[in-house]
């Protein structure tokens, strides 16, 4: 009887689902909604751009000075700084994260250690960034723990001043905060790899190496690339880290956004973003292109459930 | 003057408030009708003050215990674009009556009606005649026609603080120093911190290269594209040299870097130097006295034009009157060590209220401290004529 009726309910709803989204307004609707809610502030913002600031007020008289300024005062520079970090932090993320979620999938047999590895994972995203970054300077400073335990022990006579304020040390503070956007993608697909996969792979001869190539990589592509785009698409905007242990001396795309905004130069702050989703799109579009090489996500997934 | 309120355009409270209109008259009609409407409000002892934290007395219940008037106030940082936002974008007018800002936004705010001007003969402002013009009839007062509407509040010539162990400088700290110490000293390479502010720094550098004879600027707080250009590149050269340590953007940030010792000079608010010997004990750290001259900066009293129509003009310049007073003058140059006009009101309430010698001789120091500042070159201009150019030059620098 229980059976029968649940087999009911879901036989209503799909009818009710077909019926309610069969018409002809639902595309329209949706693109609607779509061009209100996303594609036109993208194109104030672009609009926008083409102003200019004189005294604090937008000066609405089109032109391309803003984007002059944009190049002529090496605000173009965080553009490229930006993308030199943001791939950087992010391709040593995935060669850390991905071996470390293996382990943590397919090696690691204790379901405590598992469950105590994915709840420290978490407490990054608990803490306040500013909170989190600021507490790097007191370790990596000149007067800070590291320097003063190698000046003490004698290894060093003079302290190291690479450590803070510079590429290194935004570098450094990005890869704790995003390591488990990267993580967590990637364990939850290797997860779903079935292990008799592997064990056939084992069994018809193939070496580690050509197991993980040809079976583990390809079936775990879907959370690569989900890792990727999680832990890329934040660190495009990310200004806590280069603010606070750049120094000054590590200008990106987030914090001259900020800078702008907070001078009141919203055309600049525009002009910045256009950038910014320019970049992004390009990702996407590269992403997608790679993807397709090797079939769409849902044959991968189905292929993972056999 | 009227006119010029007018110019100030519908802003979205104001929108708002029209929509809301409609609910508004409903209830004023069922007020009526039970008669609990009141045709006058009462006039409320209340000043909502916004502006610069520091302006601020640690604890305002002494100015209700002295002229009976409670302050609320809302802090903001120096941030001179979120101020501008807040009073243009945000319409804060609608609710706040003071605004405490960096002199120089009346040249903005003033001529398109945000500000009033100052109702100079008002009865509650008593100690107006007696103020200096120093301090009253200056351009961080008054707008480019002479309009004054600023009354002033605090002020300081900024320079930097040092280690005087670290950079070779007698440890009483009542020498002139260089500002190459700075910019372009050996012995300070890699161990500067240098504002990432154009708006003091890039004025700073100016004032140097232009003492020396390196720069041909004629205003150095206004200056023309070329000229800042000139400023950026020197200090962008600098920056390639490795003469600065850091860029620091947050007073909270001077205060650790000196605290640390991370650095041995930074161009700072005095406070952090204050702060920072609270730390490491008295007279580490000093507030430079310098060769070249000083960032001049002067925080106003502006009353918005919207508060004029409010039933509490009387109570808001009772206030501003109390920032001219010995009291606030006392206090505020006790807890922030600023100084301000009528610093010796500041020094006589001190001294009647029975403060101890060292206070009061702090108070006196602090009017003698400015006095050998201003005797040098000073400058600044916030809202400067020319500061679109000035900040595009530096983010030159900012990105070399």
């Amino acid at each position: 009887m229980l059976d029968y009726s649940r087999k009911d309910l879901i036989s209503d709803i799909r009818a009710w689902y077909t019926t309610a989204f069969s018409g002809n307004w639902v595309v329209p609707a949706f693109v609607a909604v779509w061009v209100v809610l996303v594609i036109l502030p993208l194109v104030v913002m672009v609009v926008h751009s083409f102003f200019e600031m004189k005294n604090y007020q937008v000066v609405y008289d089109p032109s391309f000075k803003t984007w002059d300024t944009l190049i002529e005062t090496g605000r173009w520079t965080a553009v490229t700084r930006t993308l030199r970090i943001v791939f950087t932090v992010t391709l040593i993320e995935l060669l850390v994260a991905f071996p470390f979620a293996l382990w943590l999938a397919k090696v690691c047999q204790s379901k405590a250690t598992k469950a105590v590895i994915i709840t420290l994972l978490t407490i990054p995203f608990f803490l306040d960034p500013s909170s989190r970054t600021i507490i790097w300077r007191a370790i990596l400073g000149n007067t800070g723990i590291i320097n003063t335990v190698l000046l003490e022990l004698g290894i060093i006579s003079e302290p190291i001043e690479w450590m803070l304020f510079s590429e290194f040390a935004v570098h450094f503070g990005m890869l704790t905060p995003y390591f488990p956007t990267m993580v967590f993608p990637i364990f939850l697909v290797v997860n779903l790899i079935d292990d008799d996969f592997l064990e056939a792979s084992r069994d018809l001869g193939a070496s580690p190496v050509h197991t993980l190539w040809y079976i583990i990589l390809p079936l775990a592509l879907p959370g690569i690339v989900a890792g990727i785009v999680f832990t890329l698409v934040p660190l495009m905007a990310a200004w806590v880290e280069p603010d606070m242990l750049g120094g000054g001396f590590v200008n990106m795309l987030g914090p001259s956004v900020e800078a702008a905004i907070r001078n009141l130069k919203y055309p600049m702050a525009a002009a910045l973003s256009v950038v910014v989703i320019l970049m992004l799109a390009f990702l996407l579009v590269m992403l997608i292109v790679v993807m397709r090489k090797q079939g769409s996500m849902g044959n991968i997934f189905h292929a993972m459930k056999r | 003057m009227s006119q010029s309120r007018d110019l100030v355009s519908p802003s979205r409270r104001d929108v708002l408030k029209g929509a809301a209109a409609t609910a508004a008259v409903t209830v004023a009609a069922s007020s009526a009708l039970v008669g609990s409407g009141q045709s006058v409000k009462a006039a409320s002892n209340v000043v909502r003050g916004y502006g610069v934290t520091t302006s601020q007395l640690k604890d305002w219940s002494i100015m209700e215990k002295a002229i009976g008037i409670k302050m609320e106030f809302t802090g903001t940082n120096a941030d001179i674009g979120t101020f501008m936002r807040d009073v243009i974008s945000n319409d804060l007018g609608e609710t706040h009556d003071i605004f405490i800002f960096d002199g120089g936004t009346e040249d903005i705010l003033g001529p398109q009606g945000y500000y009033s001007e100052v109702i100079e003969d008002h009865p509650e402002l008593s100690l107006w005649a007696r103020t200096s013009d120093d301090w009253k009839r200056t351009d961080l007062q008054q707008d480019g026609s002479g309009k004054q509407f600023g009354v002033p509040v605090i002020g300081n010539a900024d320079s930097f603080g040092y280690f005087p162990a670290s950079i070779g400088a007698n440890p009483n700290g009542l020498d002139d120093i260089s500002w190459s110490k700075m910019y372009e000293d050996e012995e300070t390479k890699g161990r500067v911190a240098m504002d990432r502010s154009w708006l003091l720094s890039s004025p700073e550098v100016a004032n140097y290269l232009k003492h020396h004879g390196r720069a041909k600027i004629e205003d150095v707080a206004n200056m023309t594209g070329e000229e800042a250009r000139v400023v950026a590149d020197f200090a962008a050269e600098r920056k390639r040299a490795g003469q600065f340590r850091t860029l620091h953007a947050a007073f909270e940030e001077q205060v650790q870097l000196l605290s640390t010792h991370e650095i041995d000079i930074i161009n700072c608010w005095e406070p952090a130097t204050k702060e920072a010997n609270n730390i490491l004990g008295p007279n580490t750290v000093m507030y430079a006295f310098t060769v070249e001259g000083y960032y001049k900066w002067g925080h106003g009293a502006y009353v918005h034009s919207k508060a004029l129509k409010r039933d509490n003009v009387d109570n808001i310049y009772k206030v501003l009157n109390y920032y001219l007073s010995g009291e606030y003058r006392a206090y505020q140059a006790t807890q922030r060590g600023y100084a301000g006009p009528n610093m010796d009101l500041g020094v006589k309430y001190a001294e009647d209220n029975g403060w101890p010698e060292a206070q009061v001789e702090e108070l006196k120091w602090t009017e003698k401290k400015v006095g050998k500042k201003f005797e040098k070159p000073f400058f600044g201009k916030p809202a400067a004529p020319n500061a679109d150019v000035m900040e595009e030059e530096w983010q030159r620098f900012l990105n070399a």
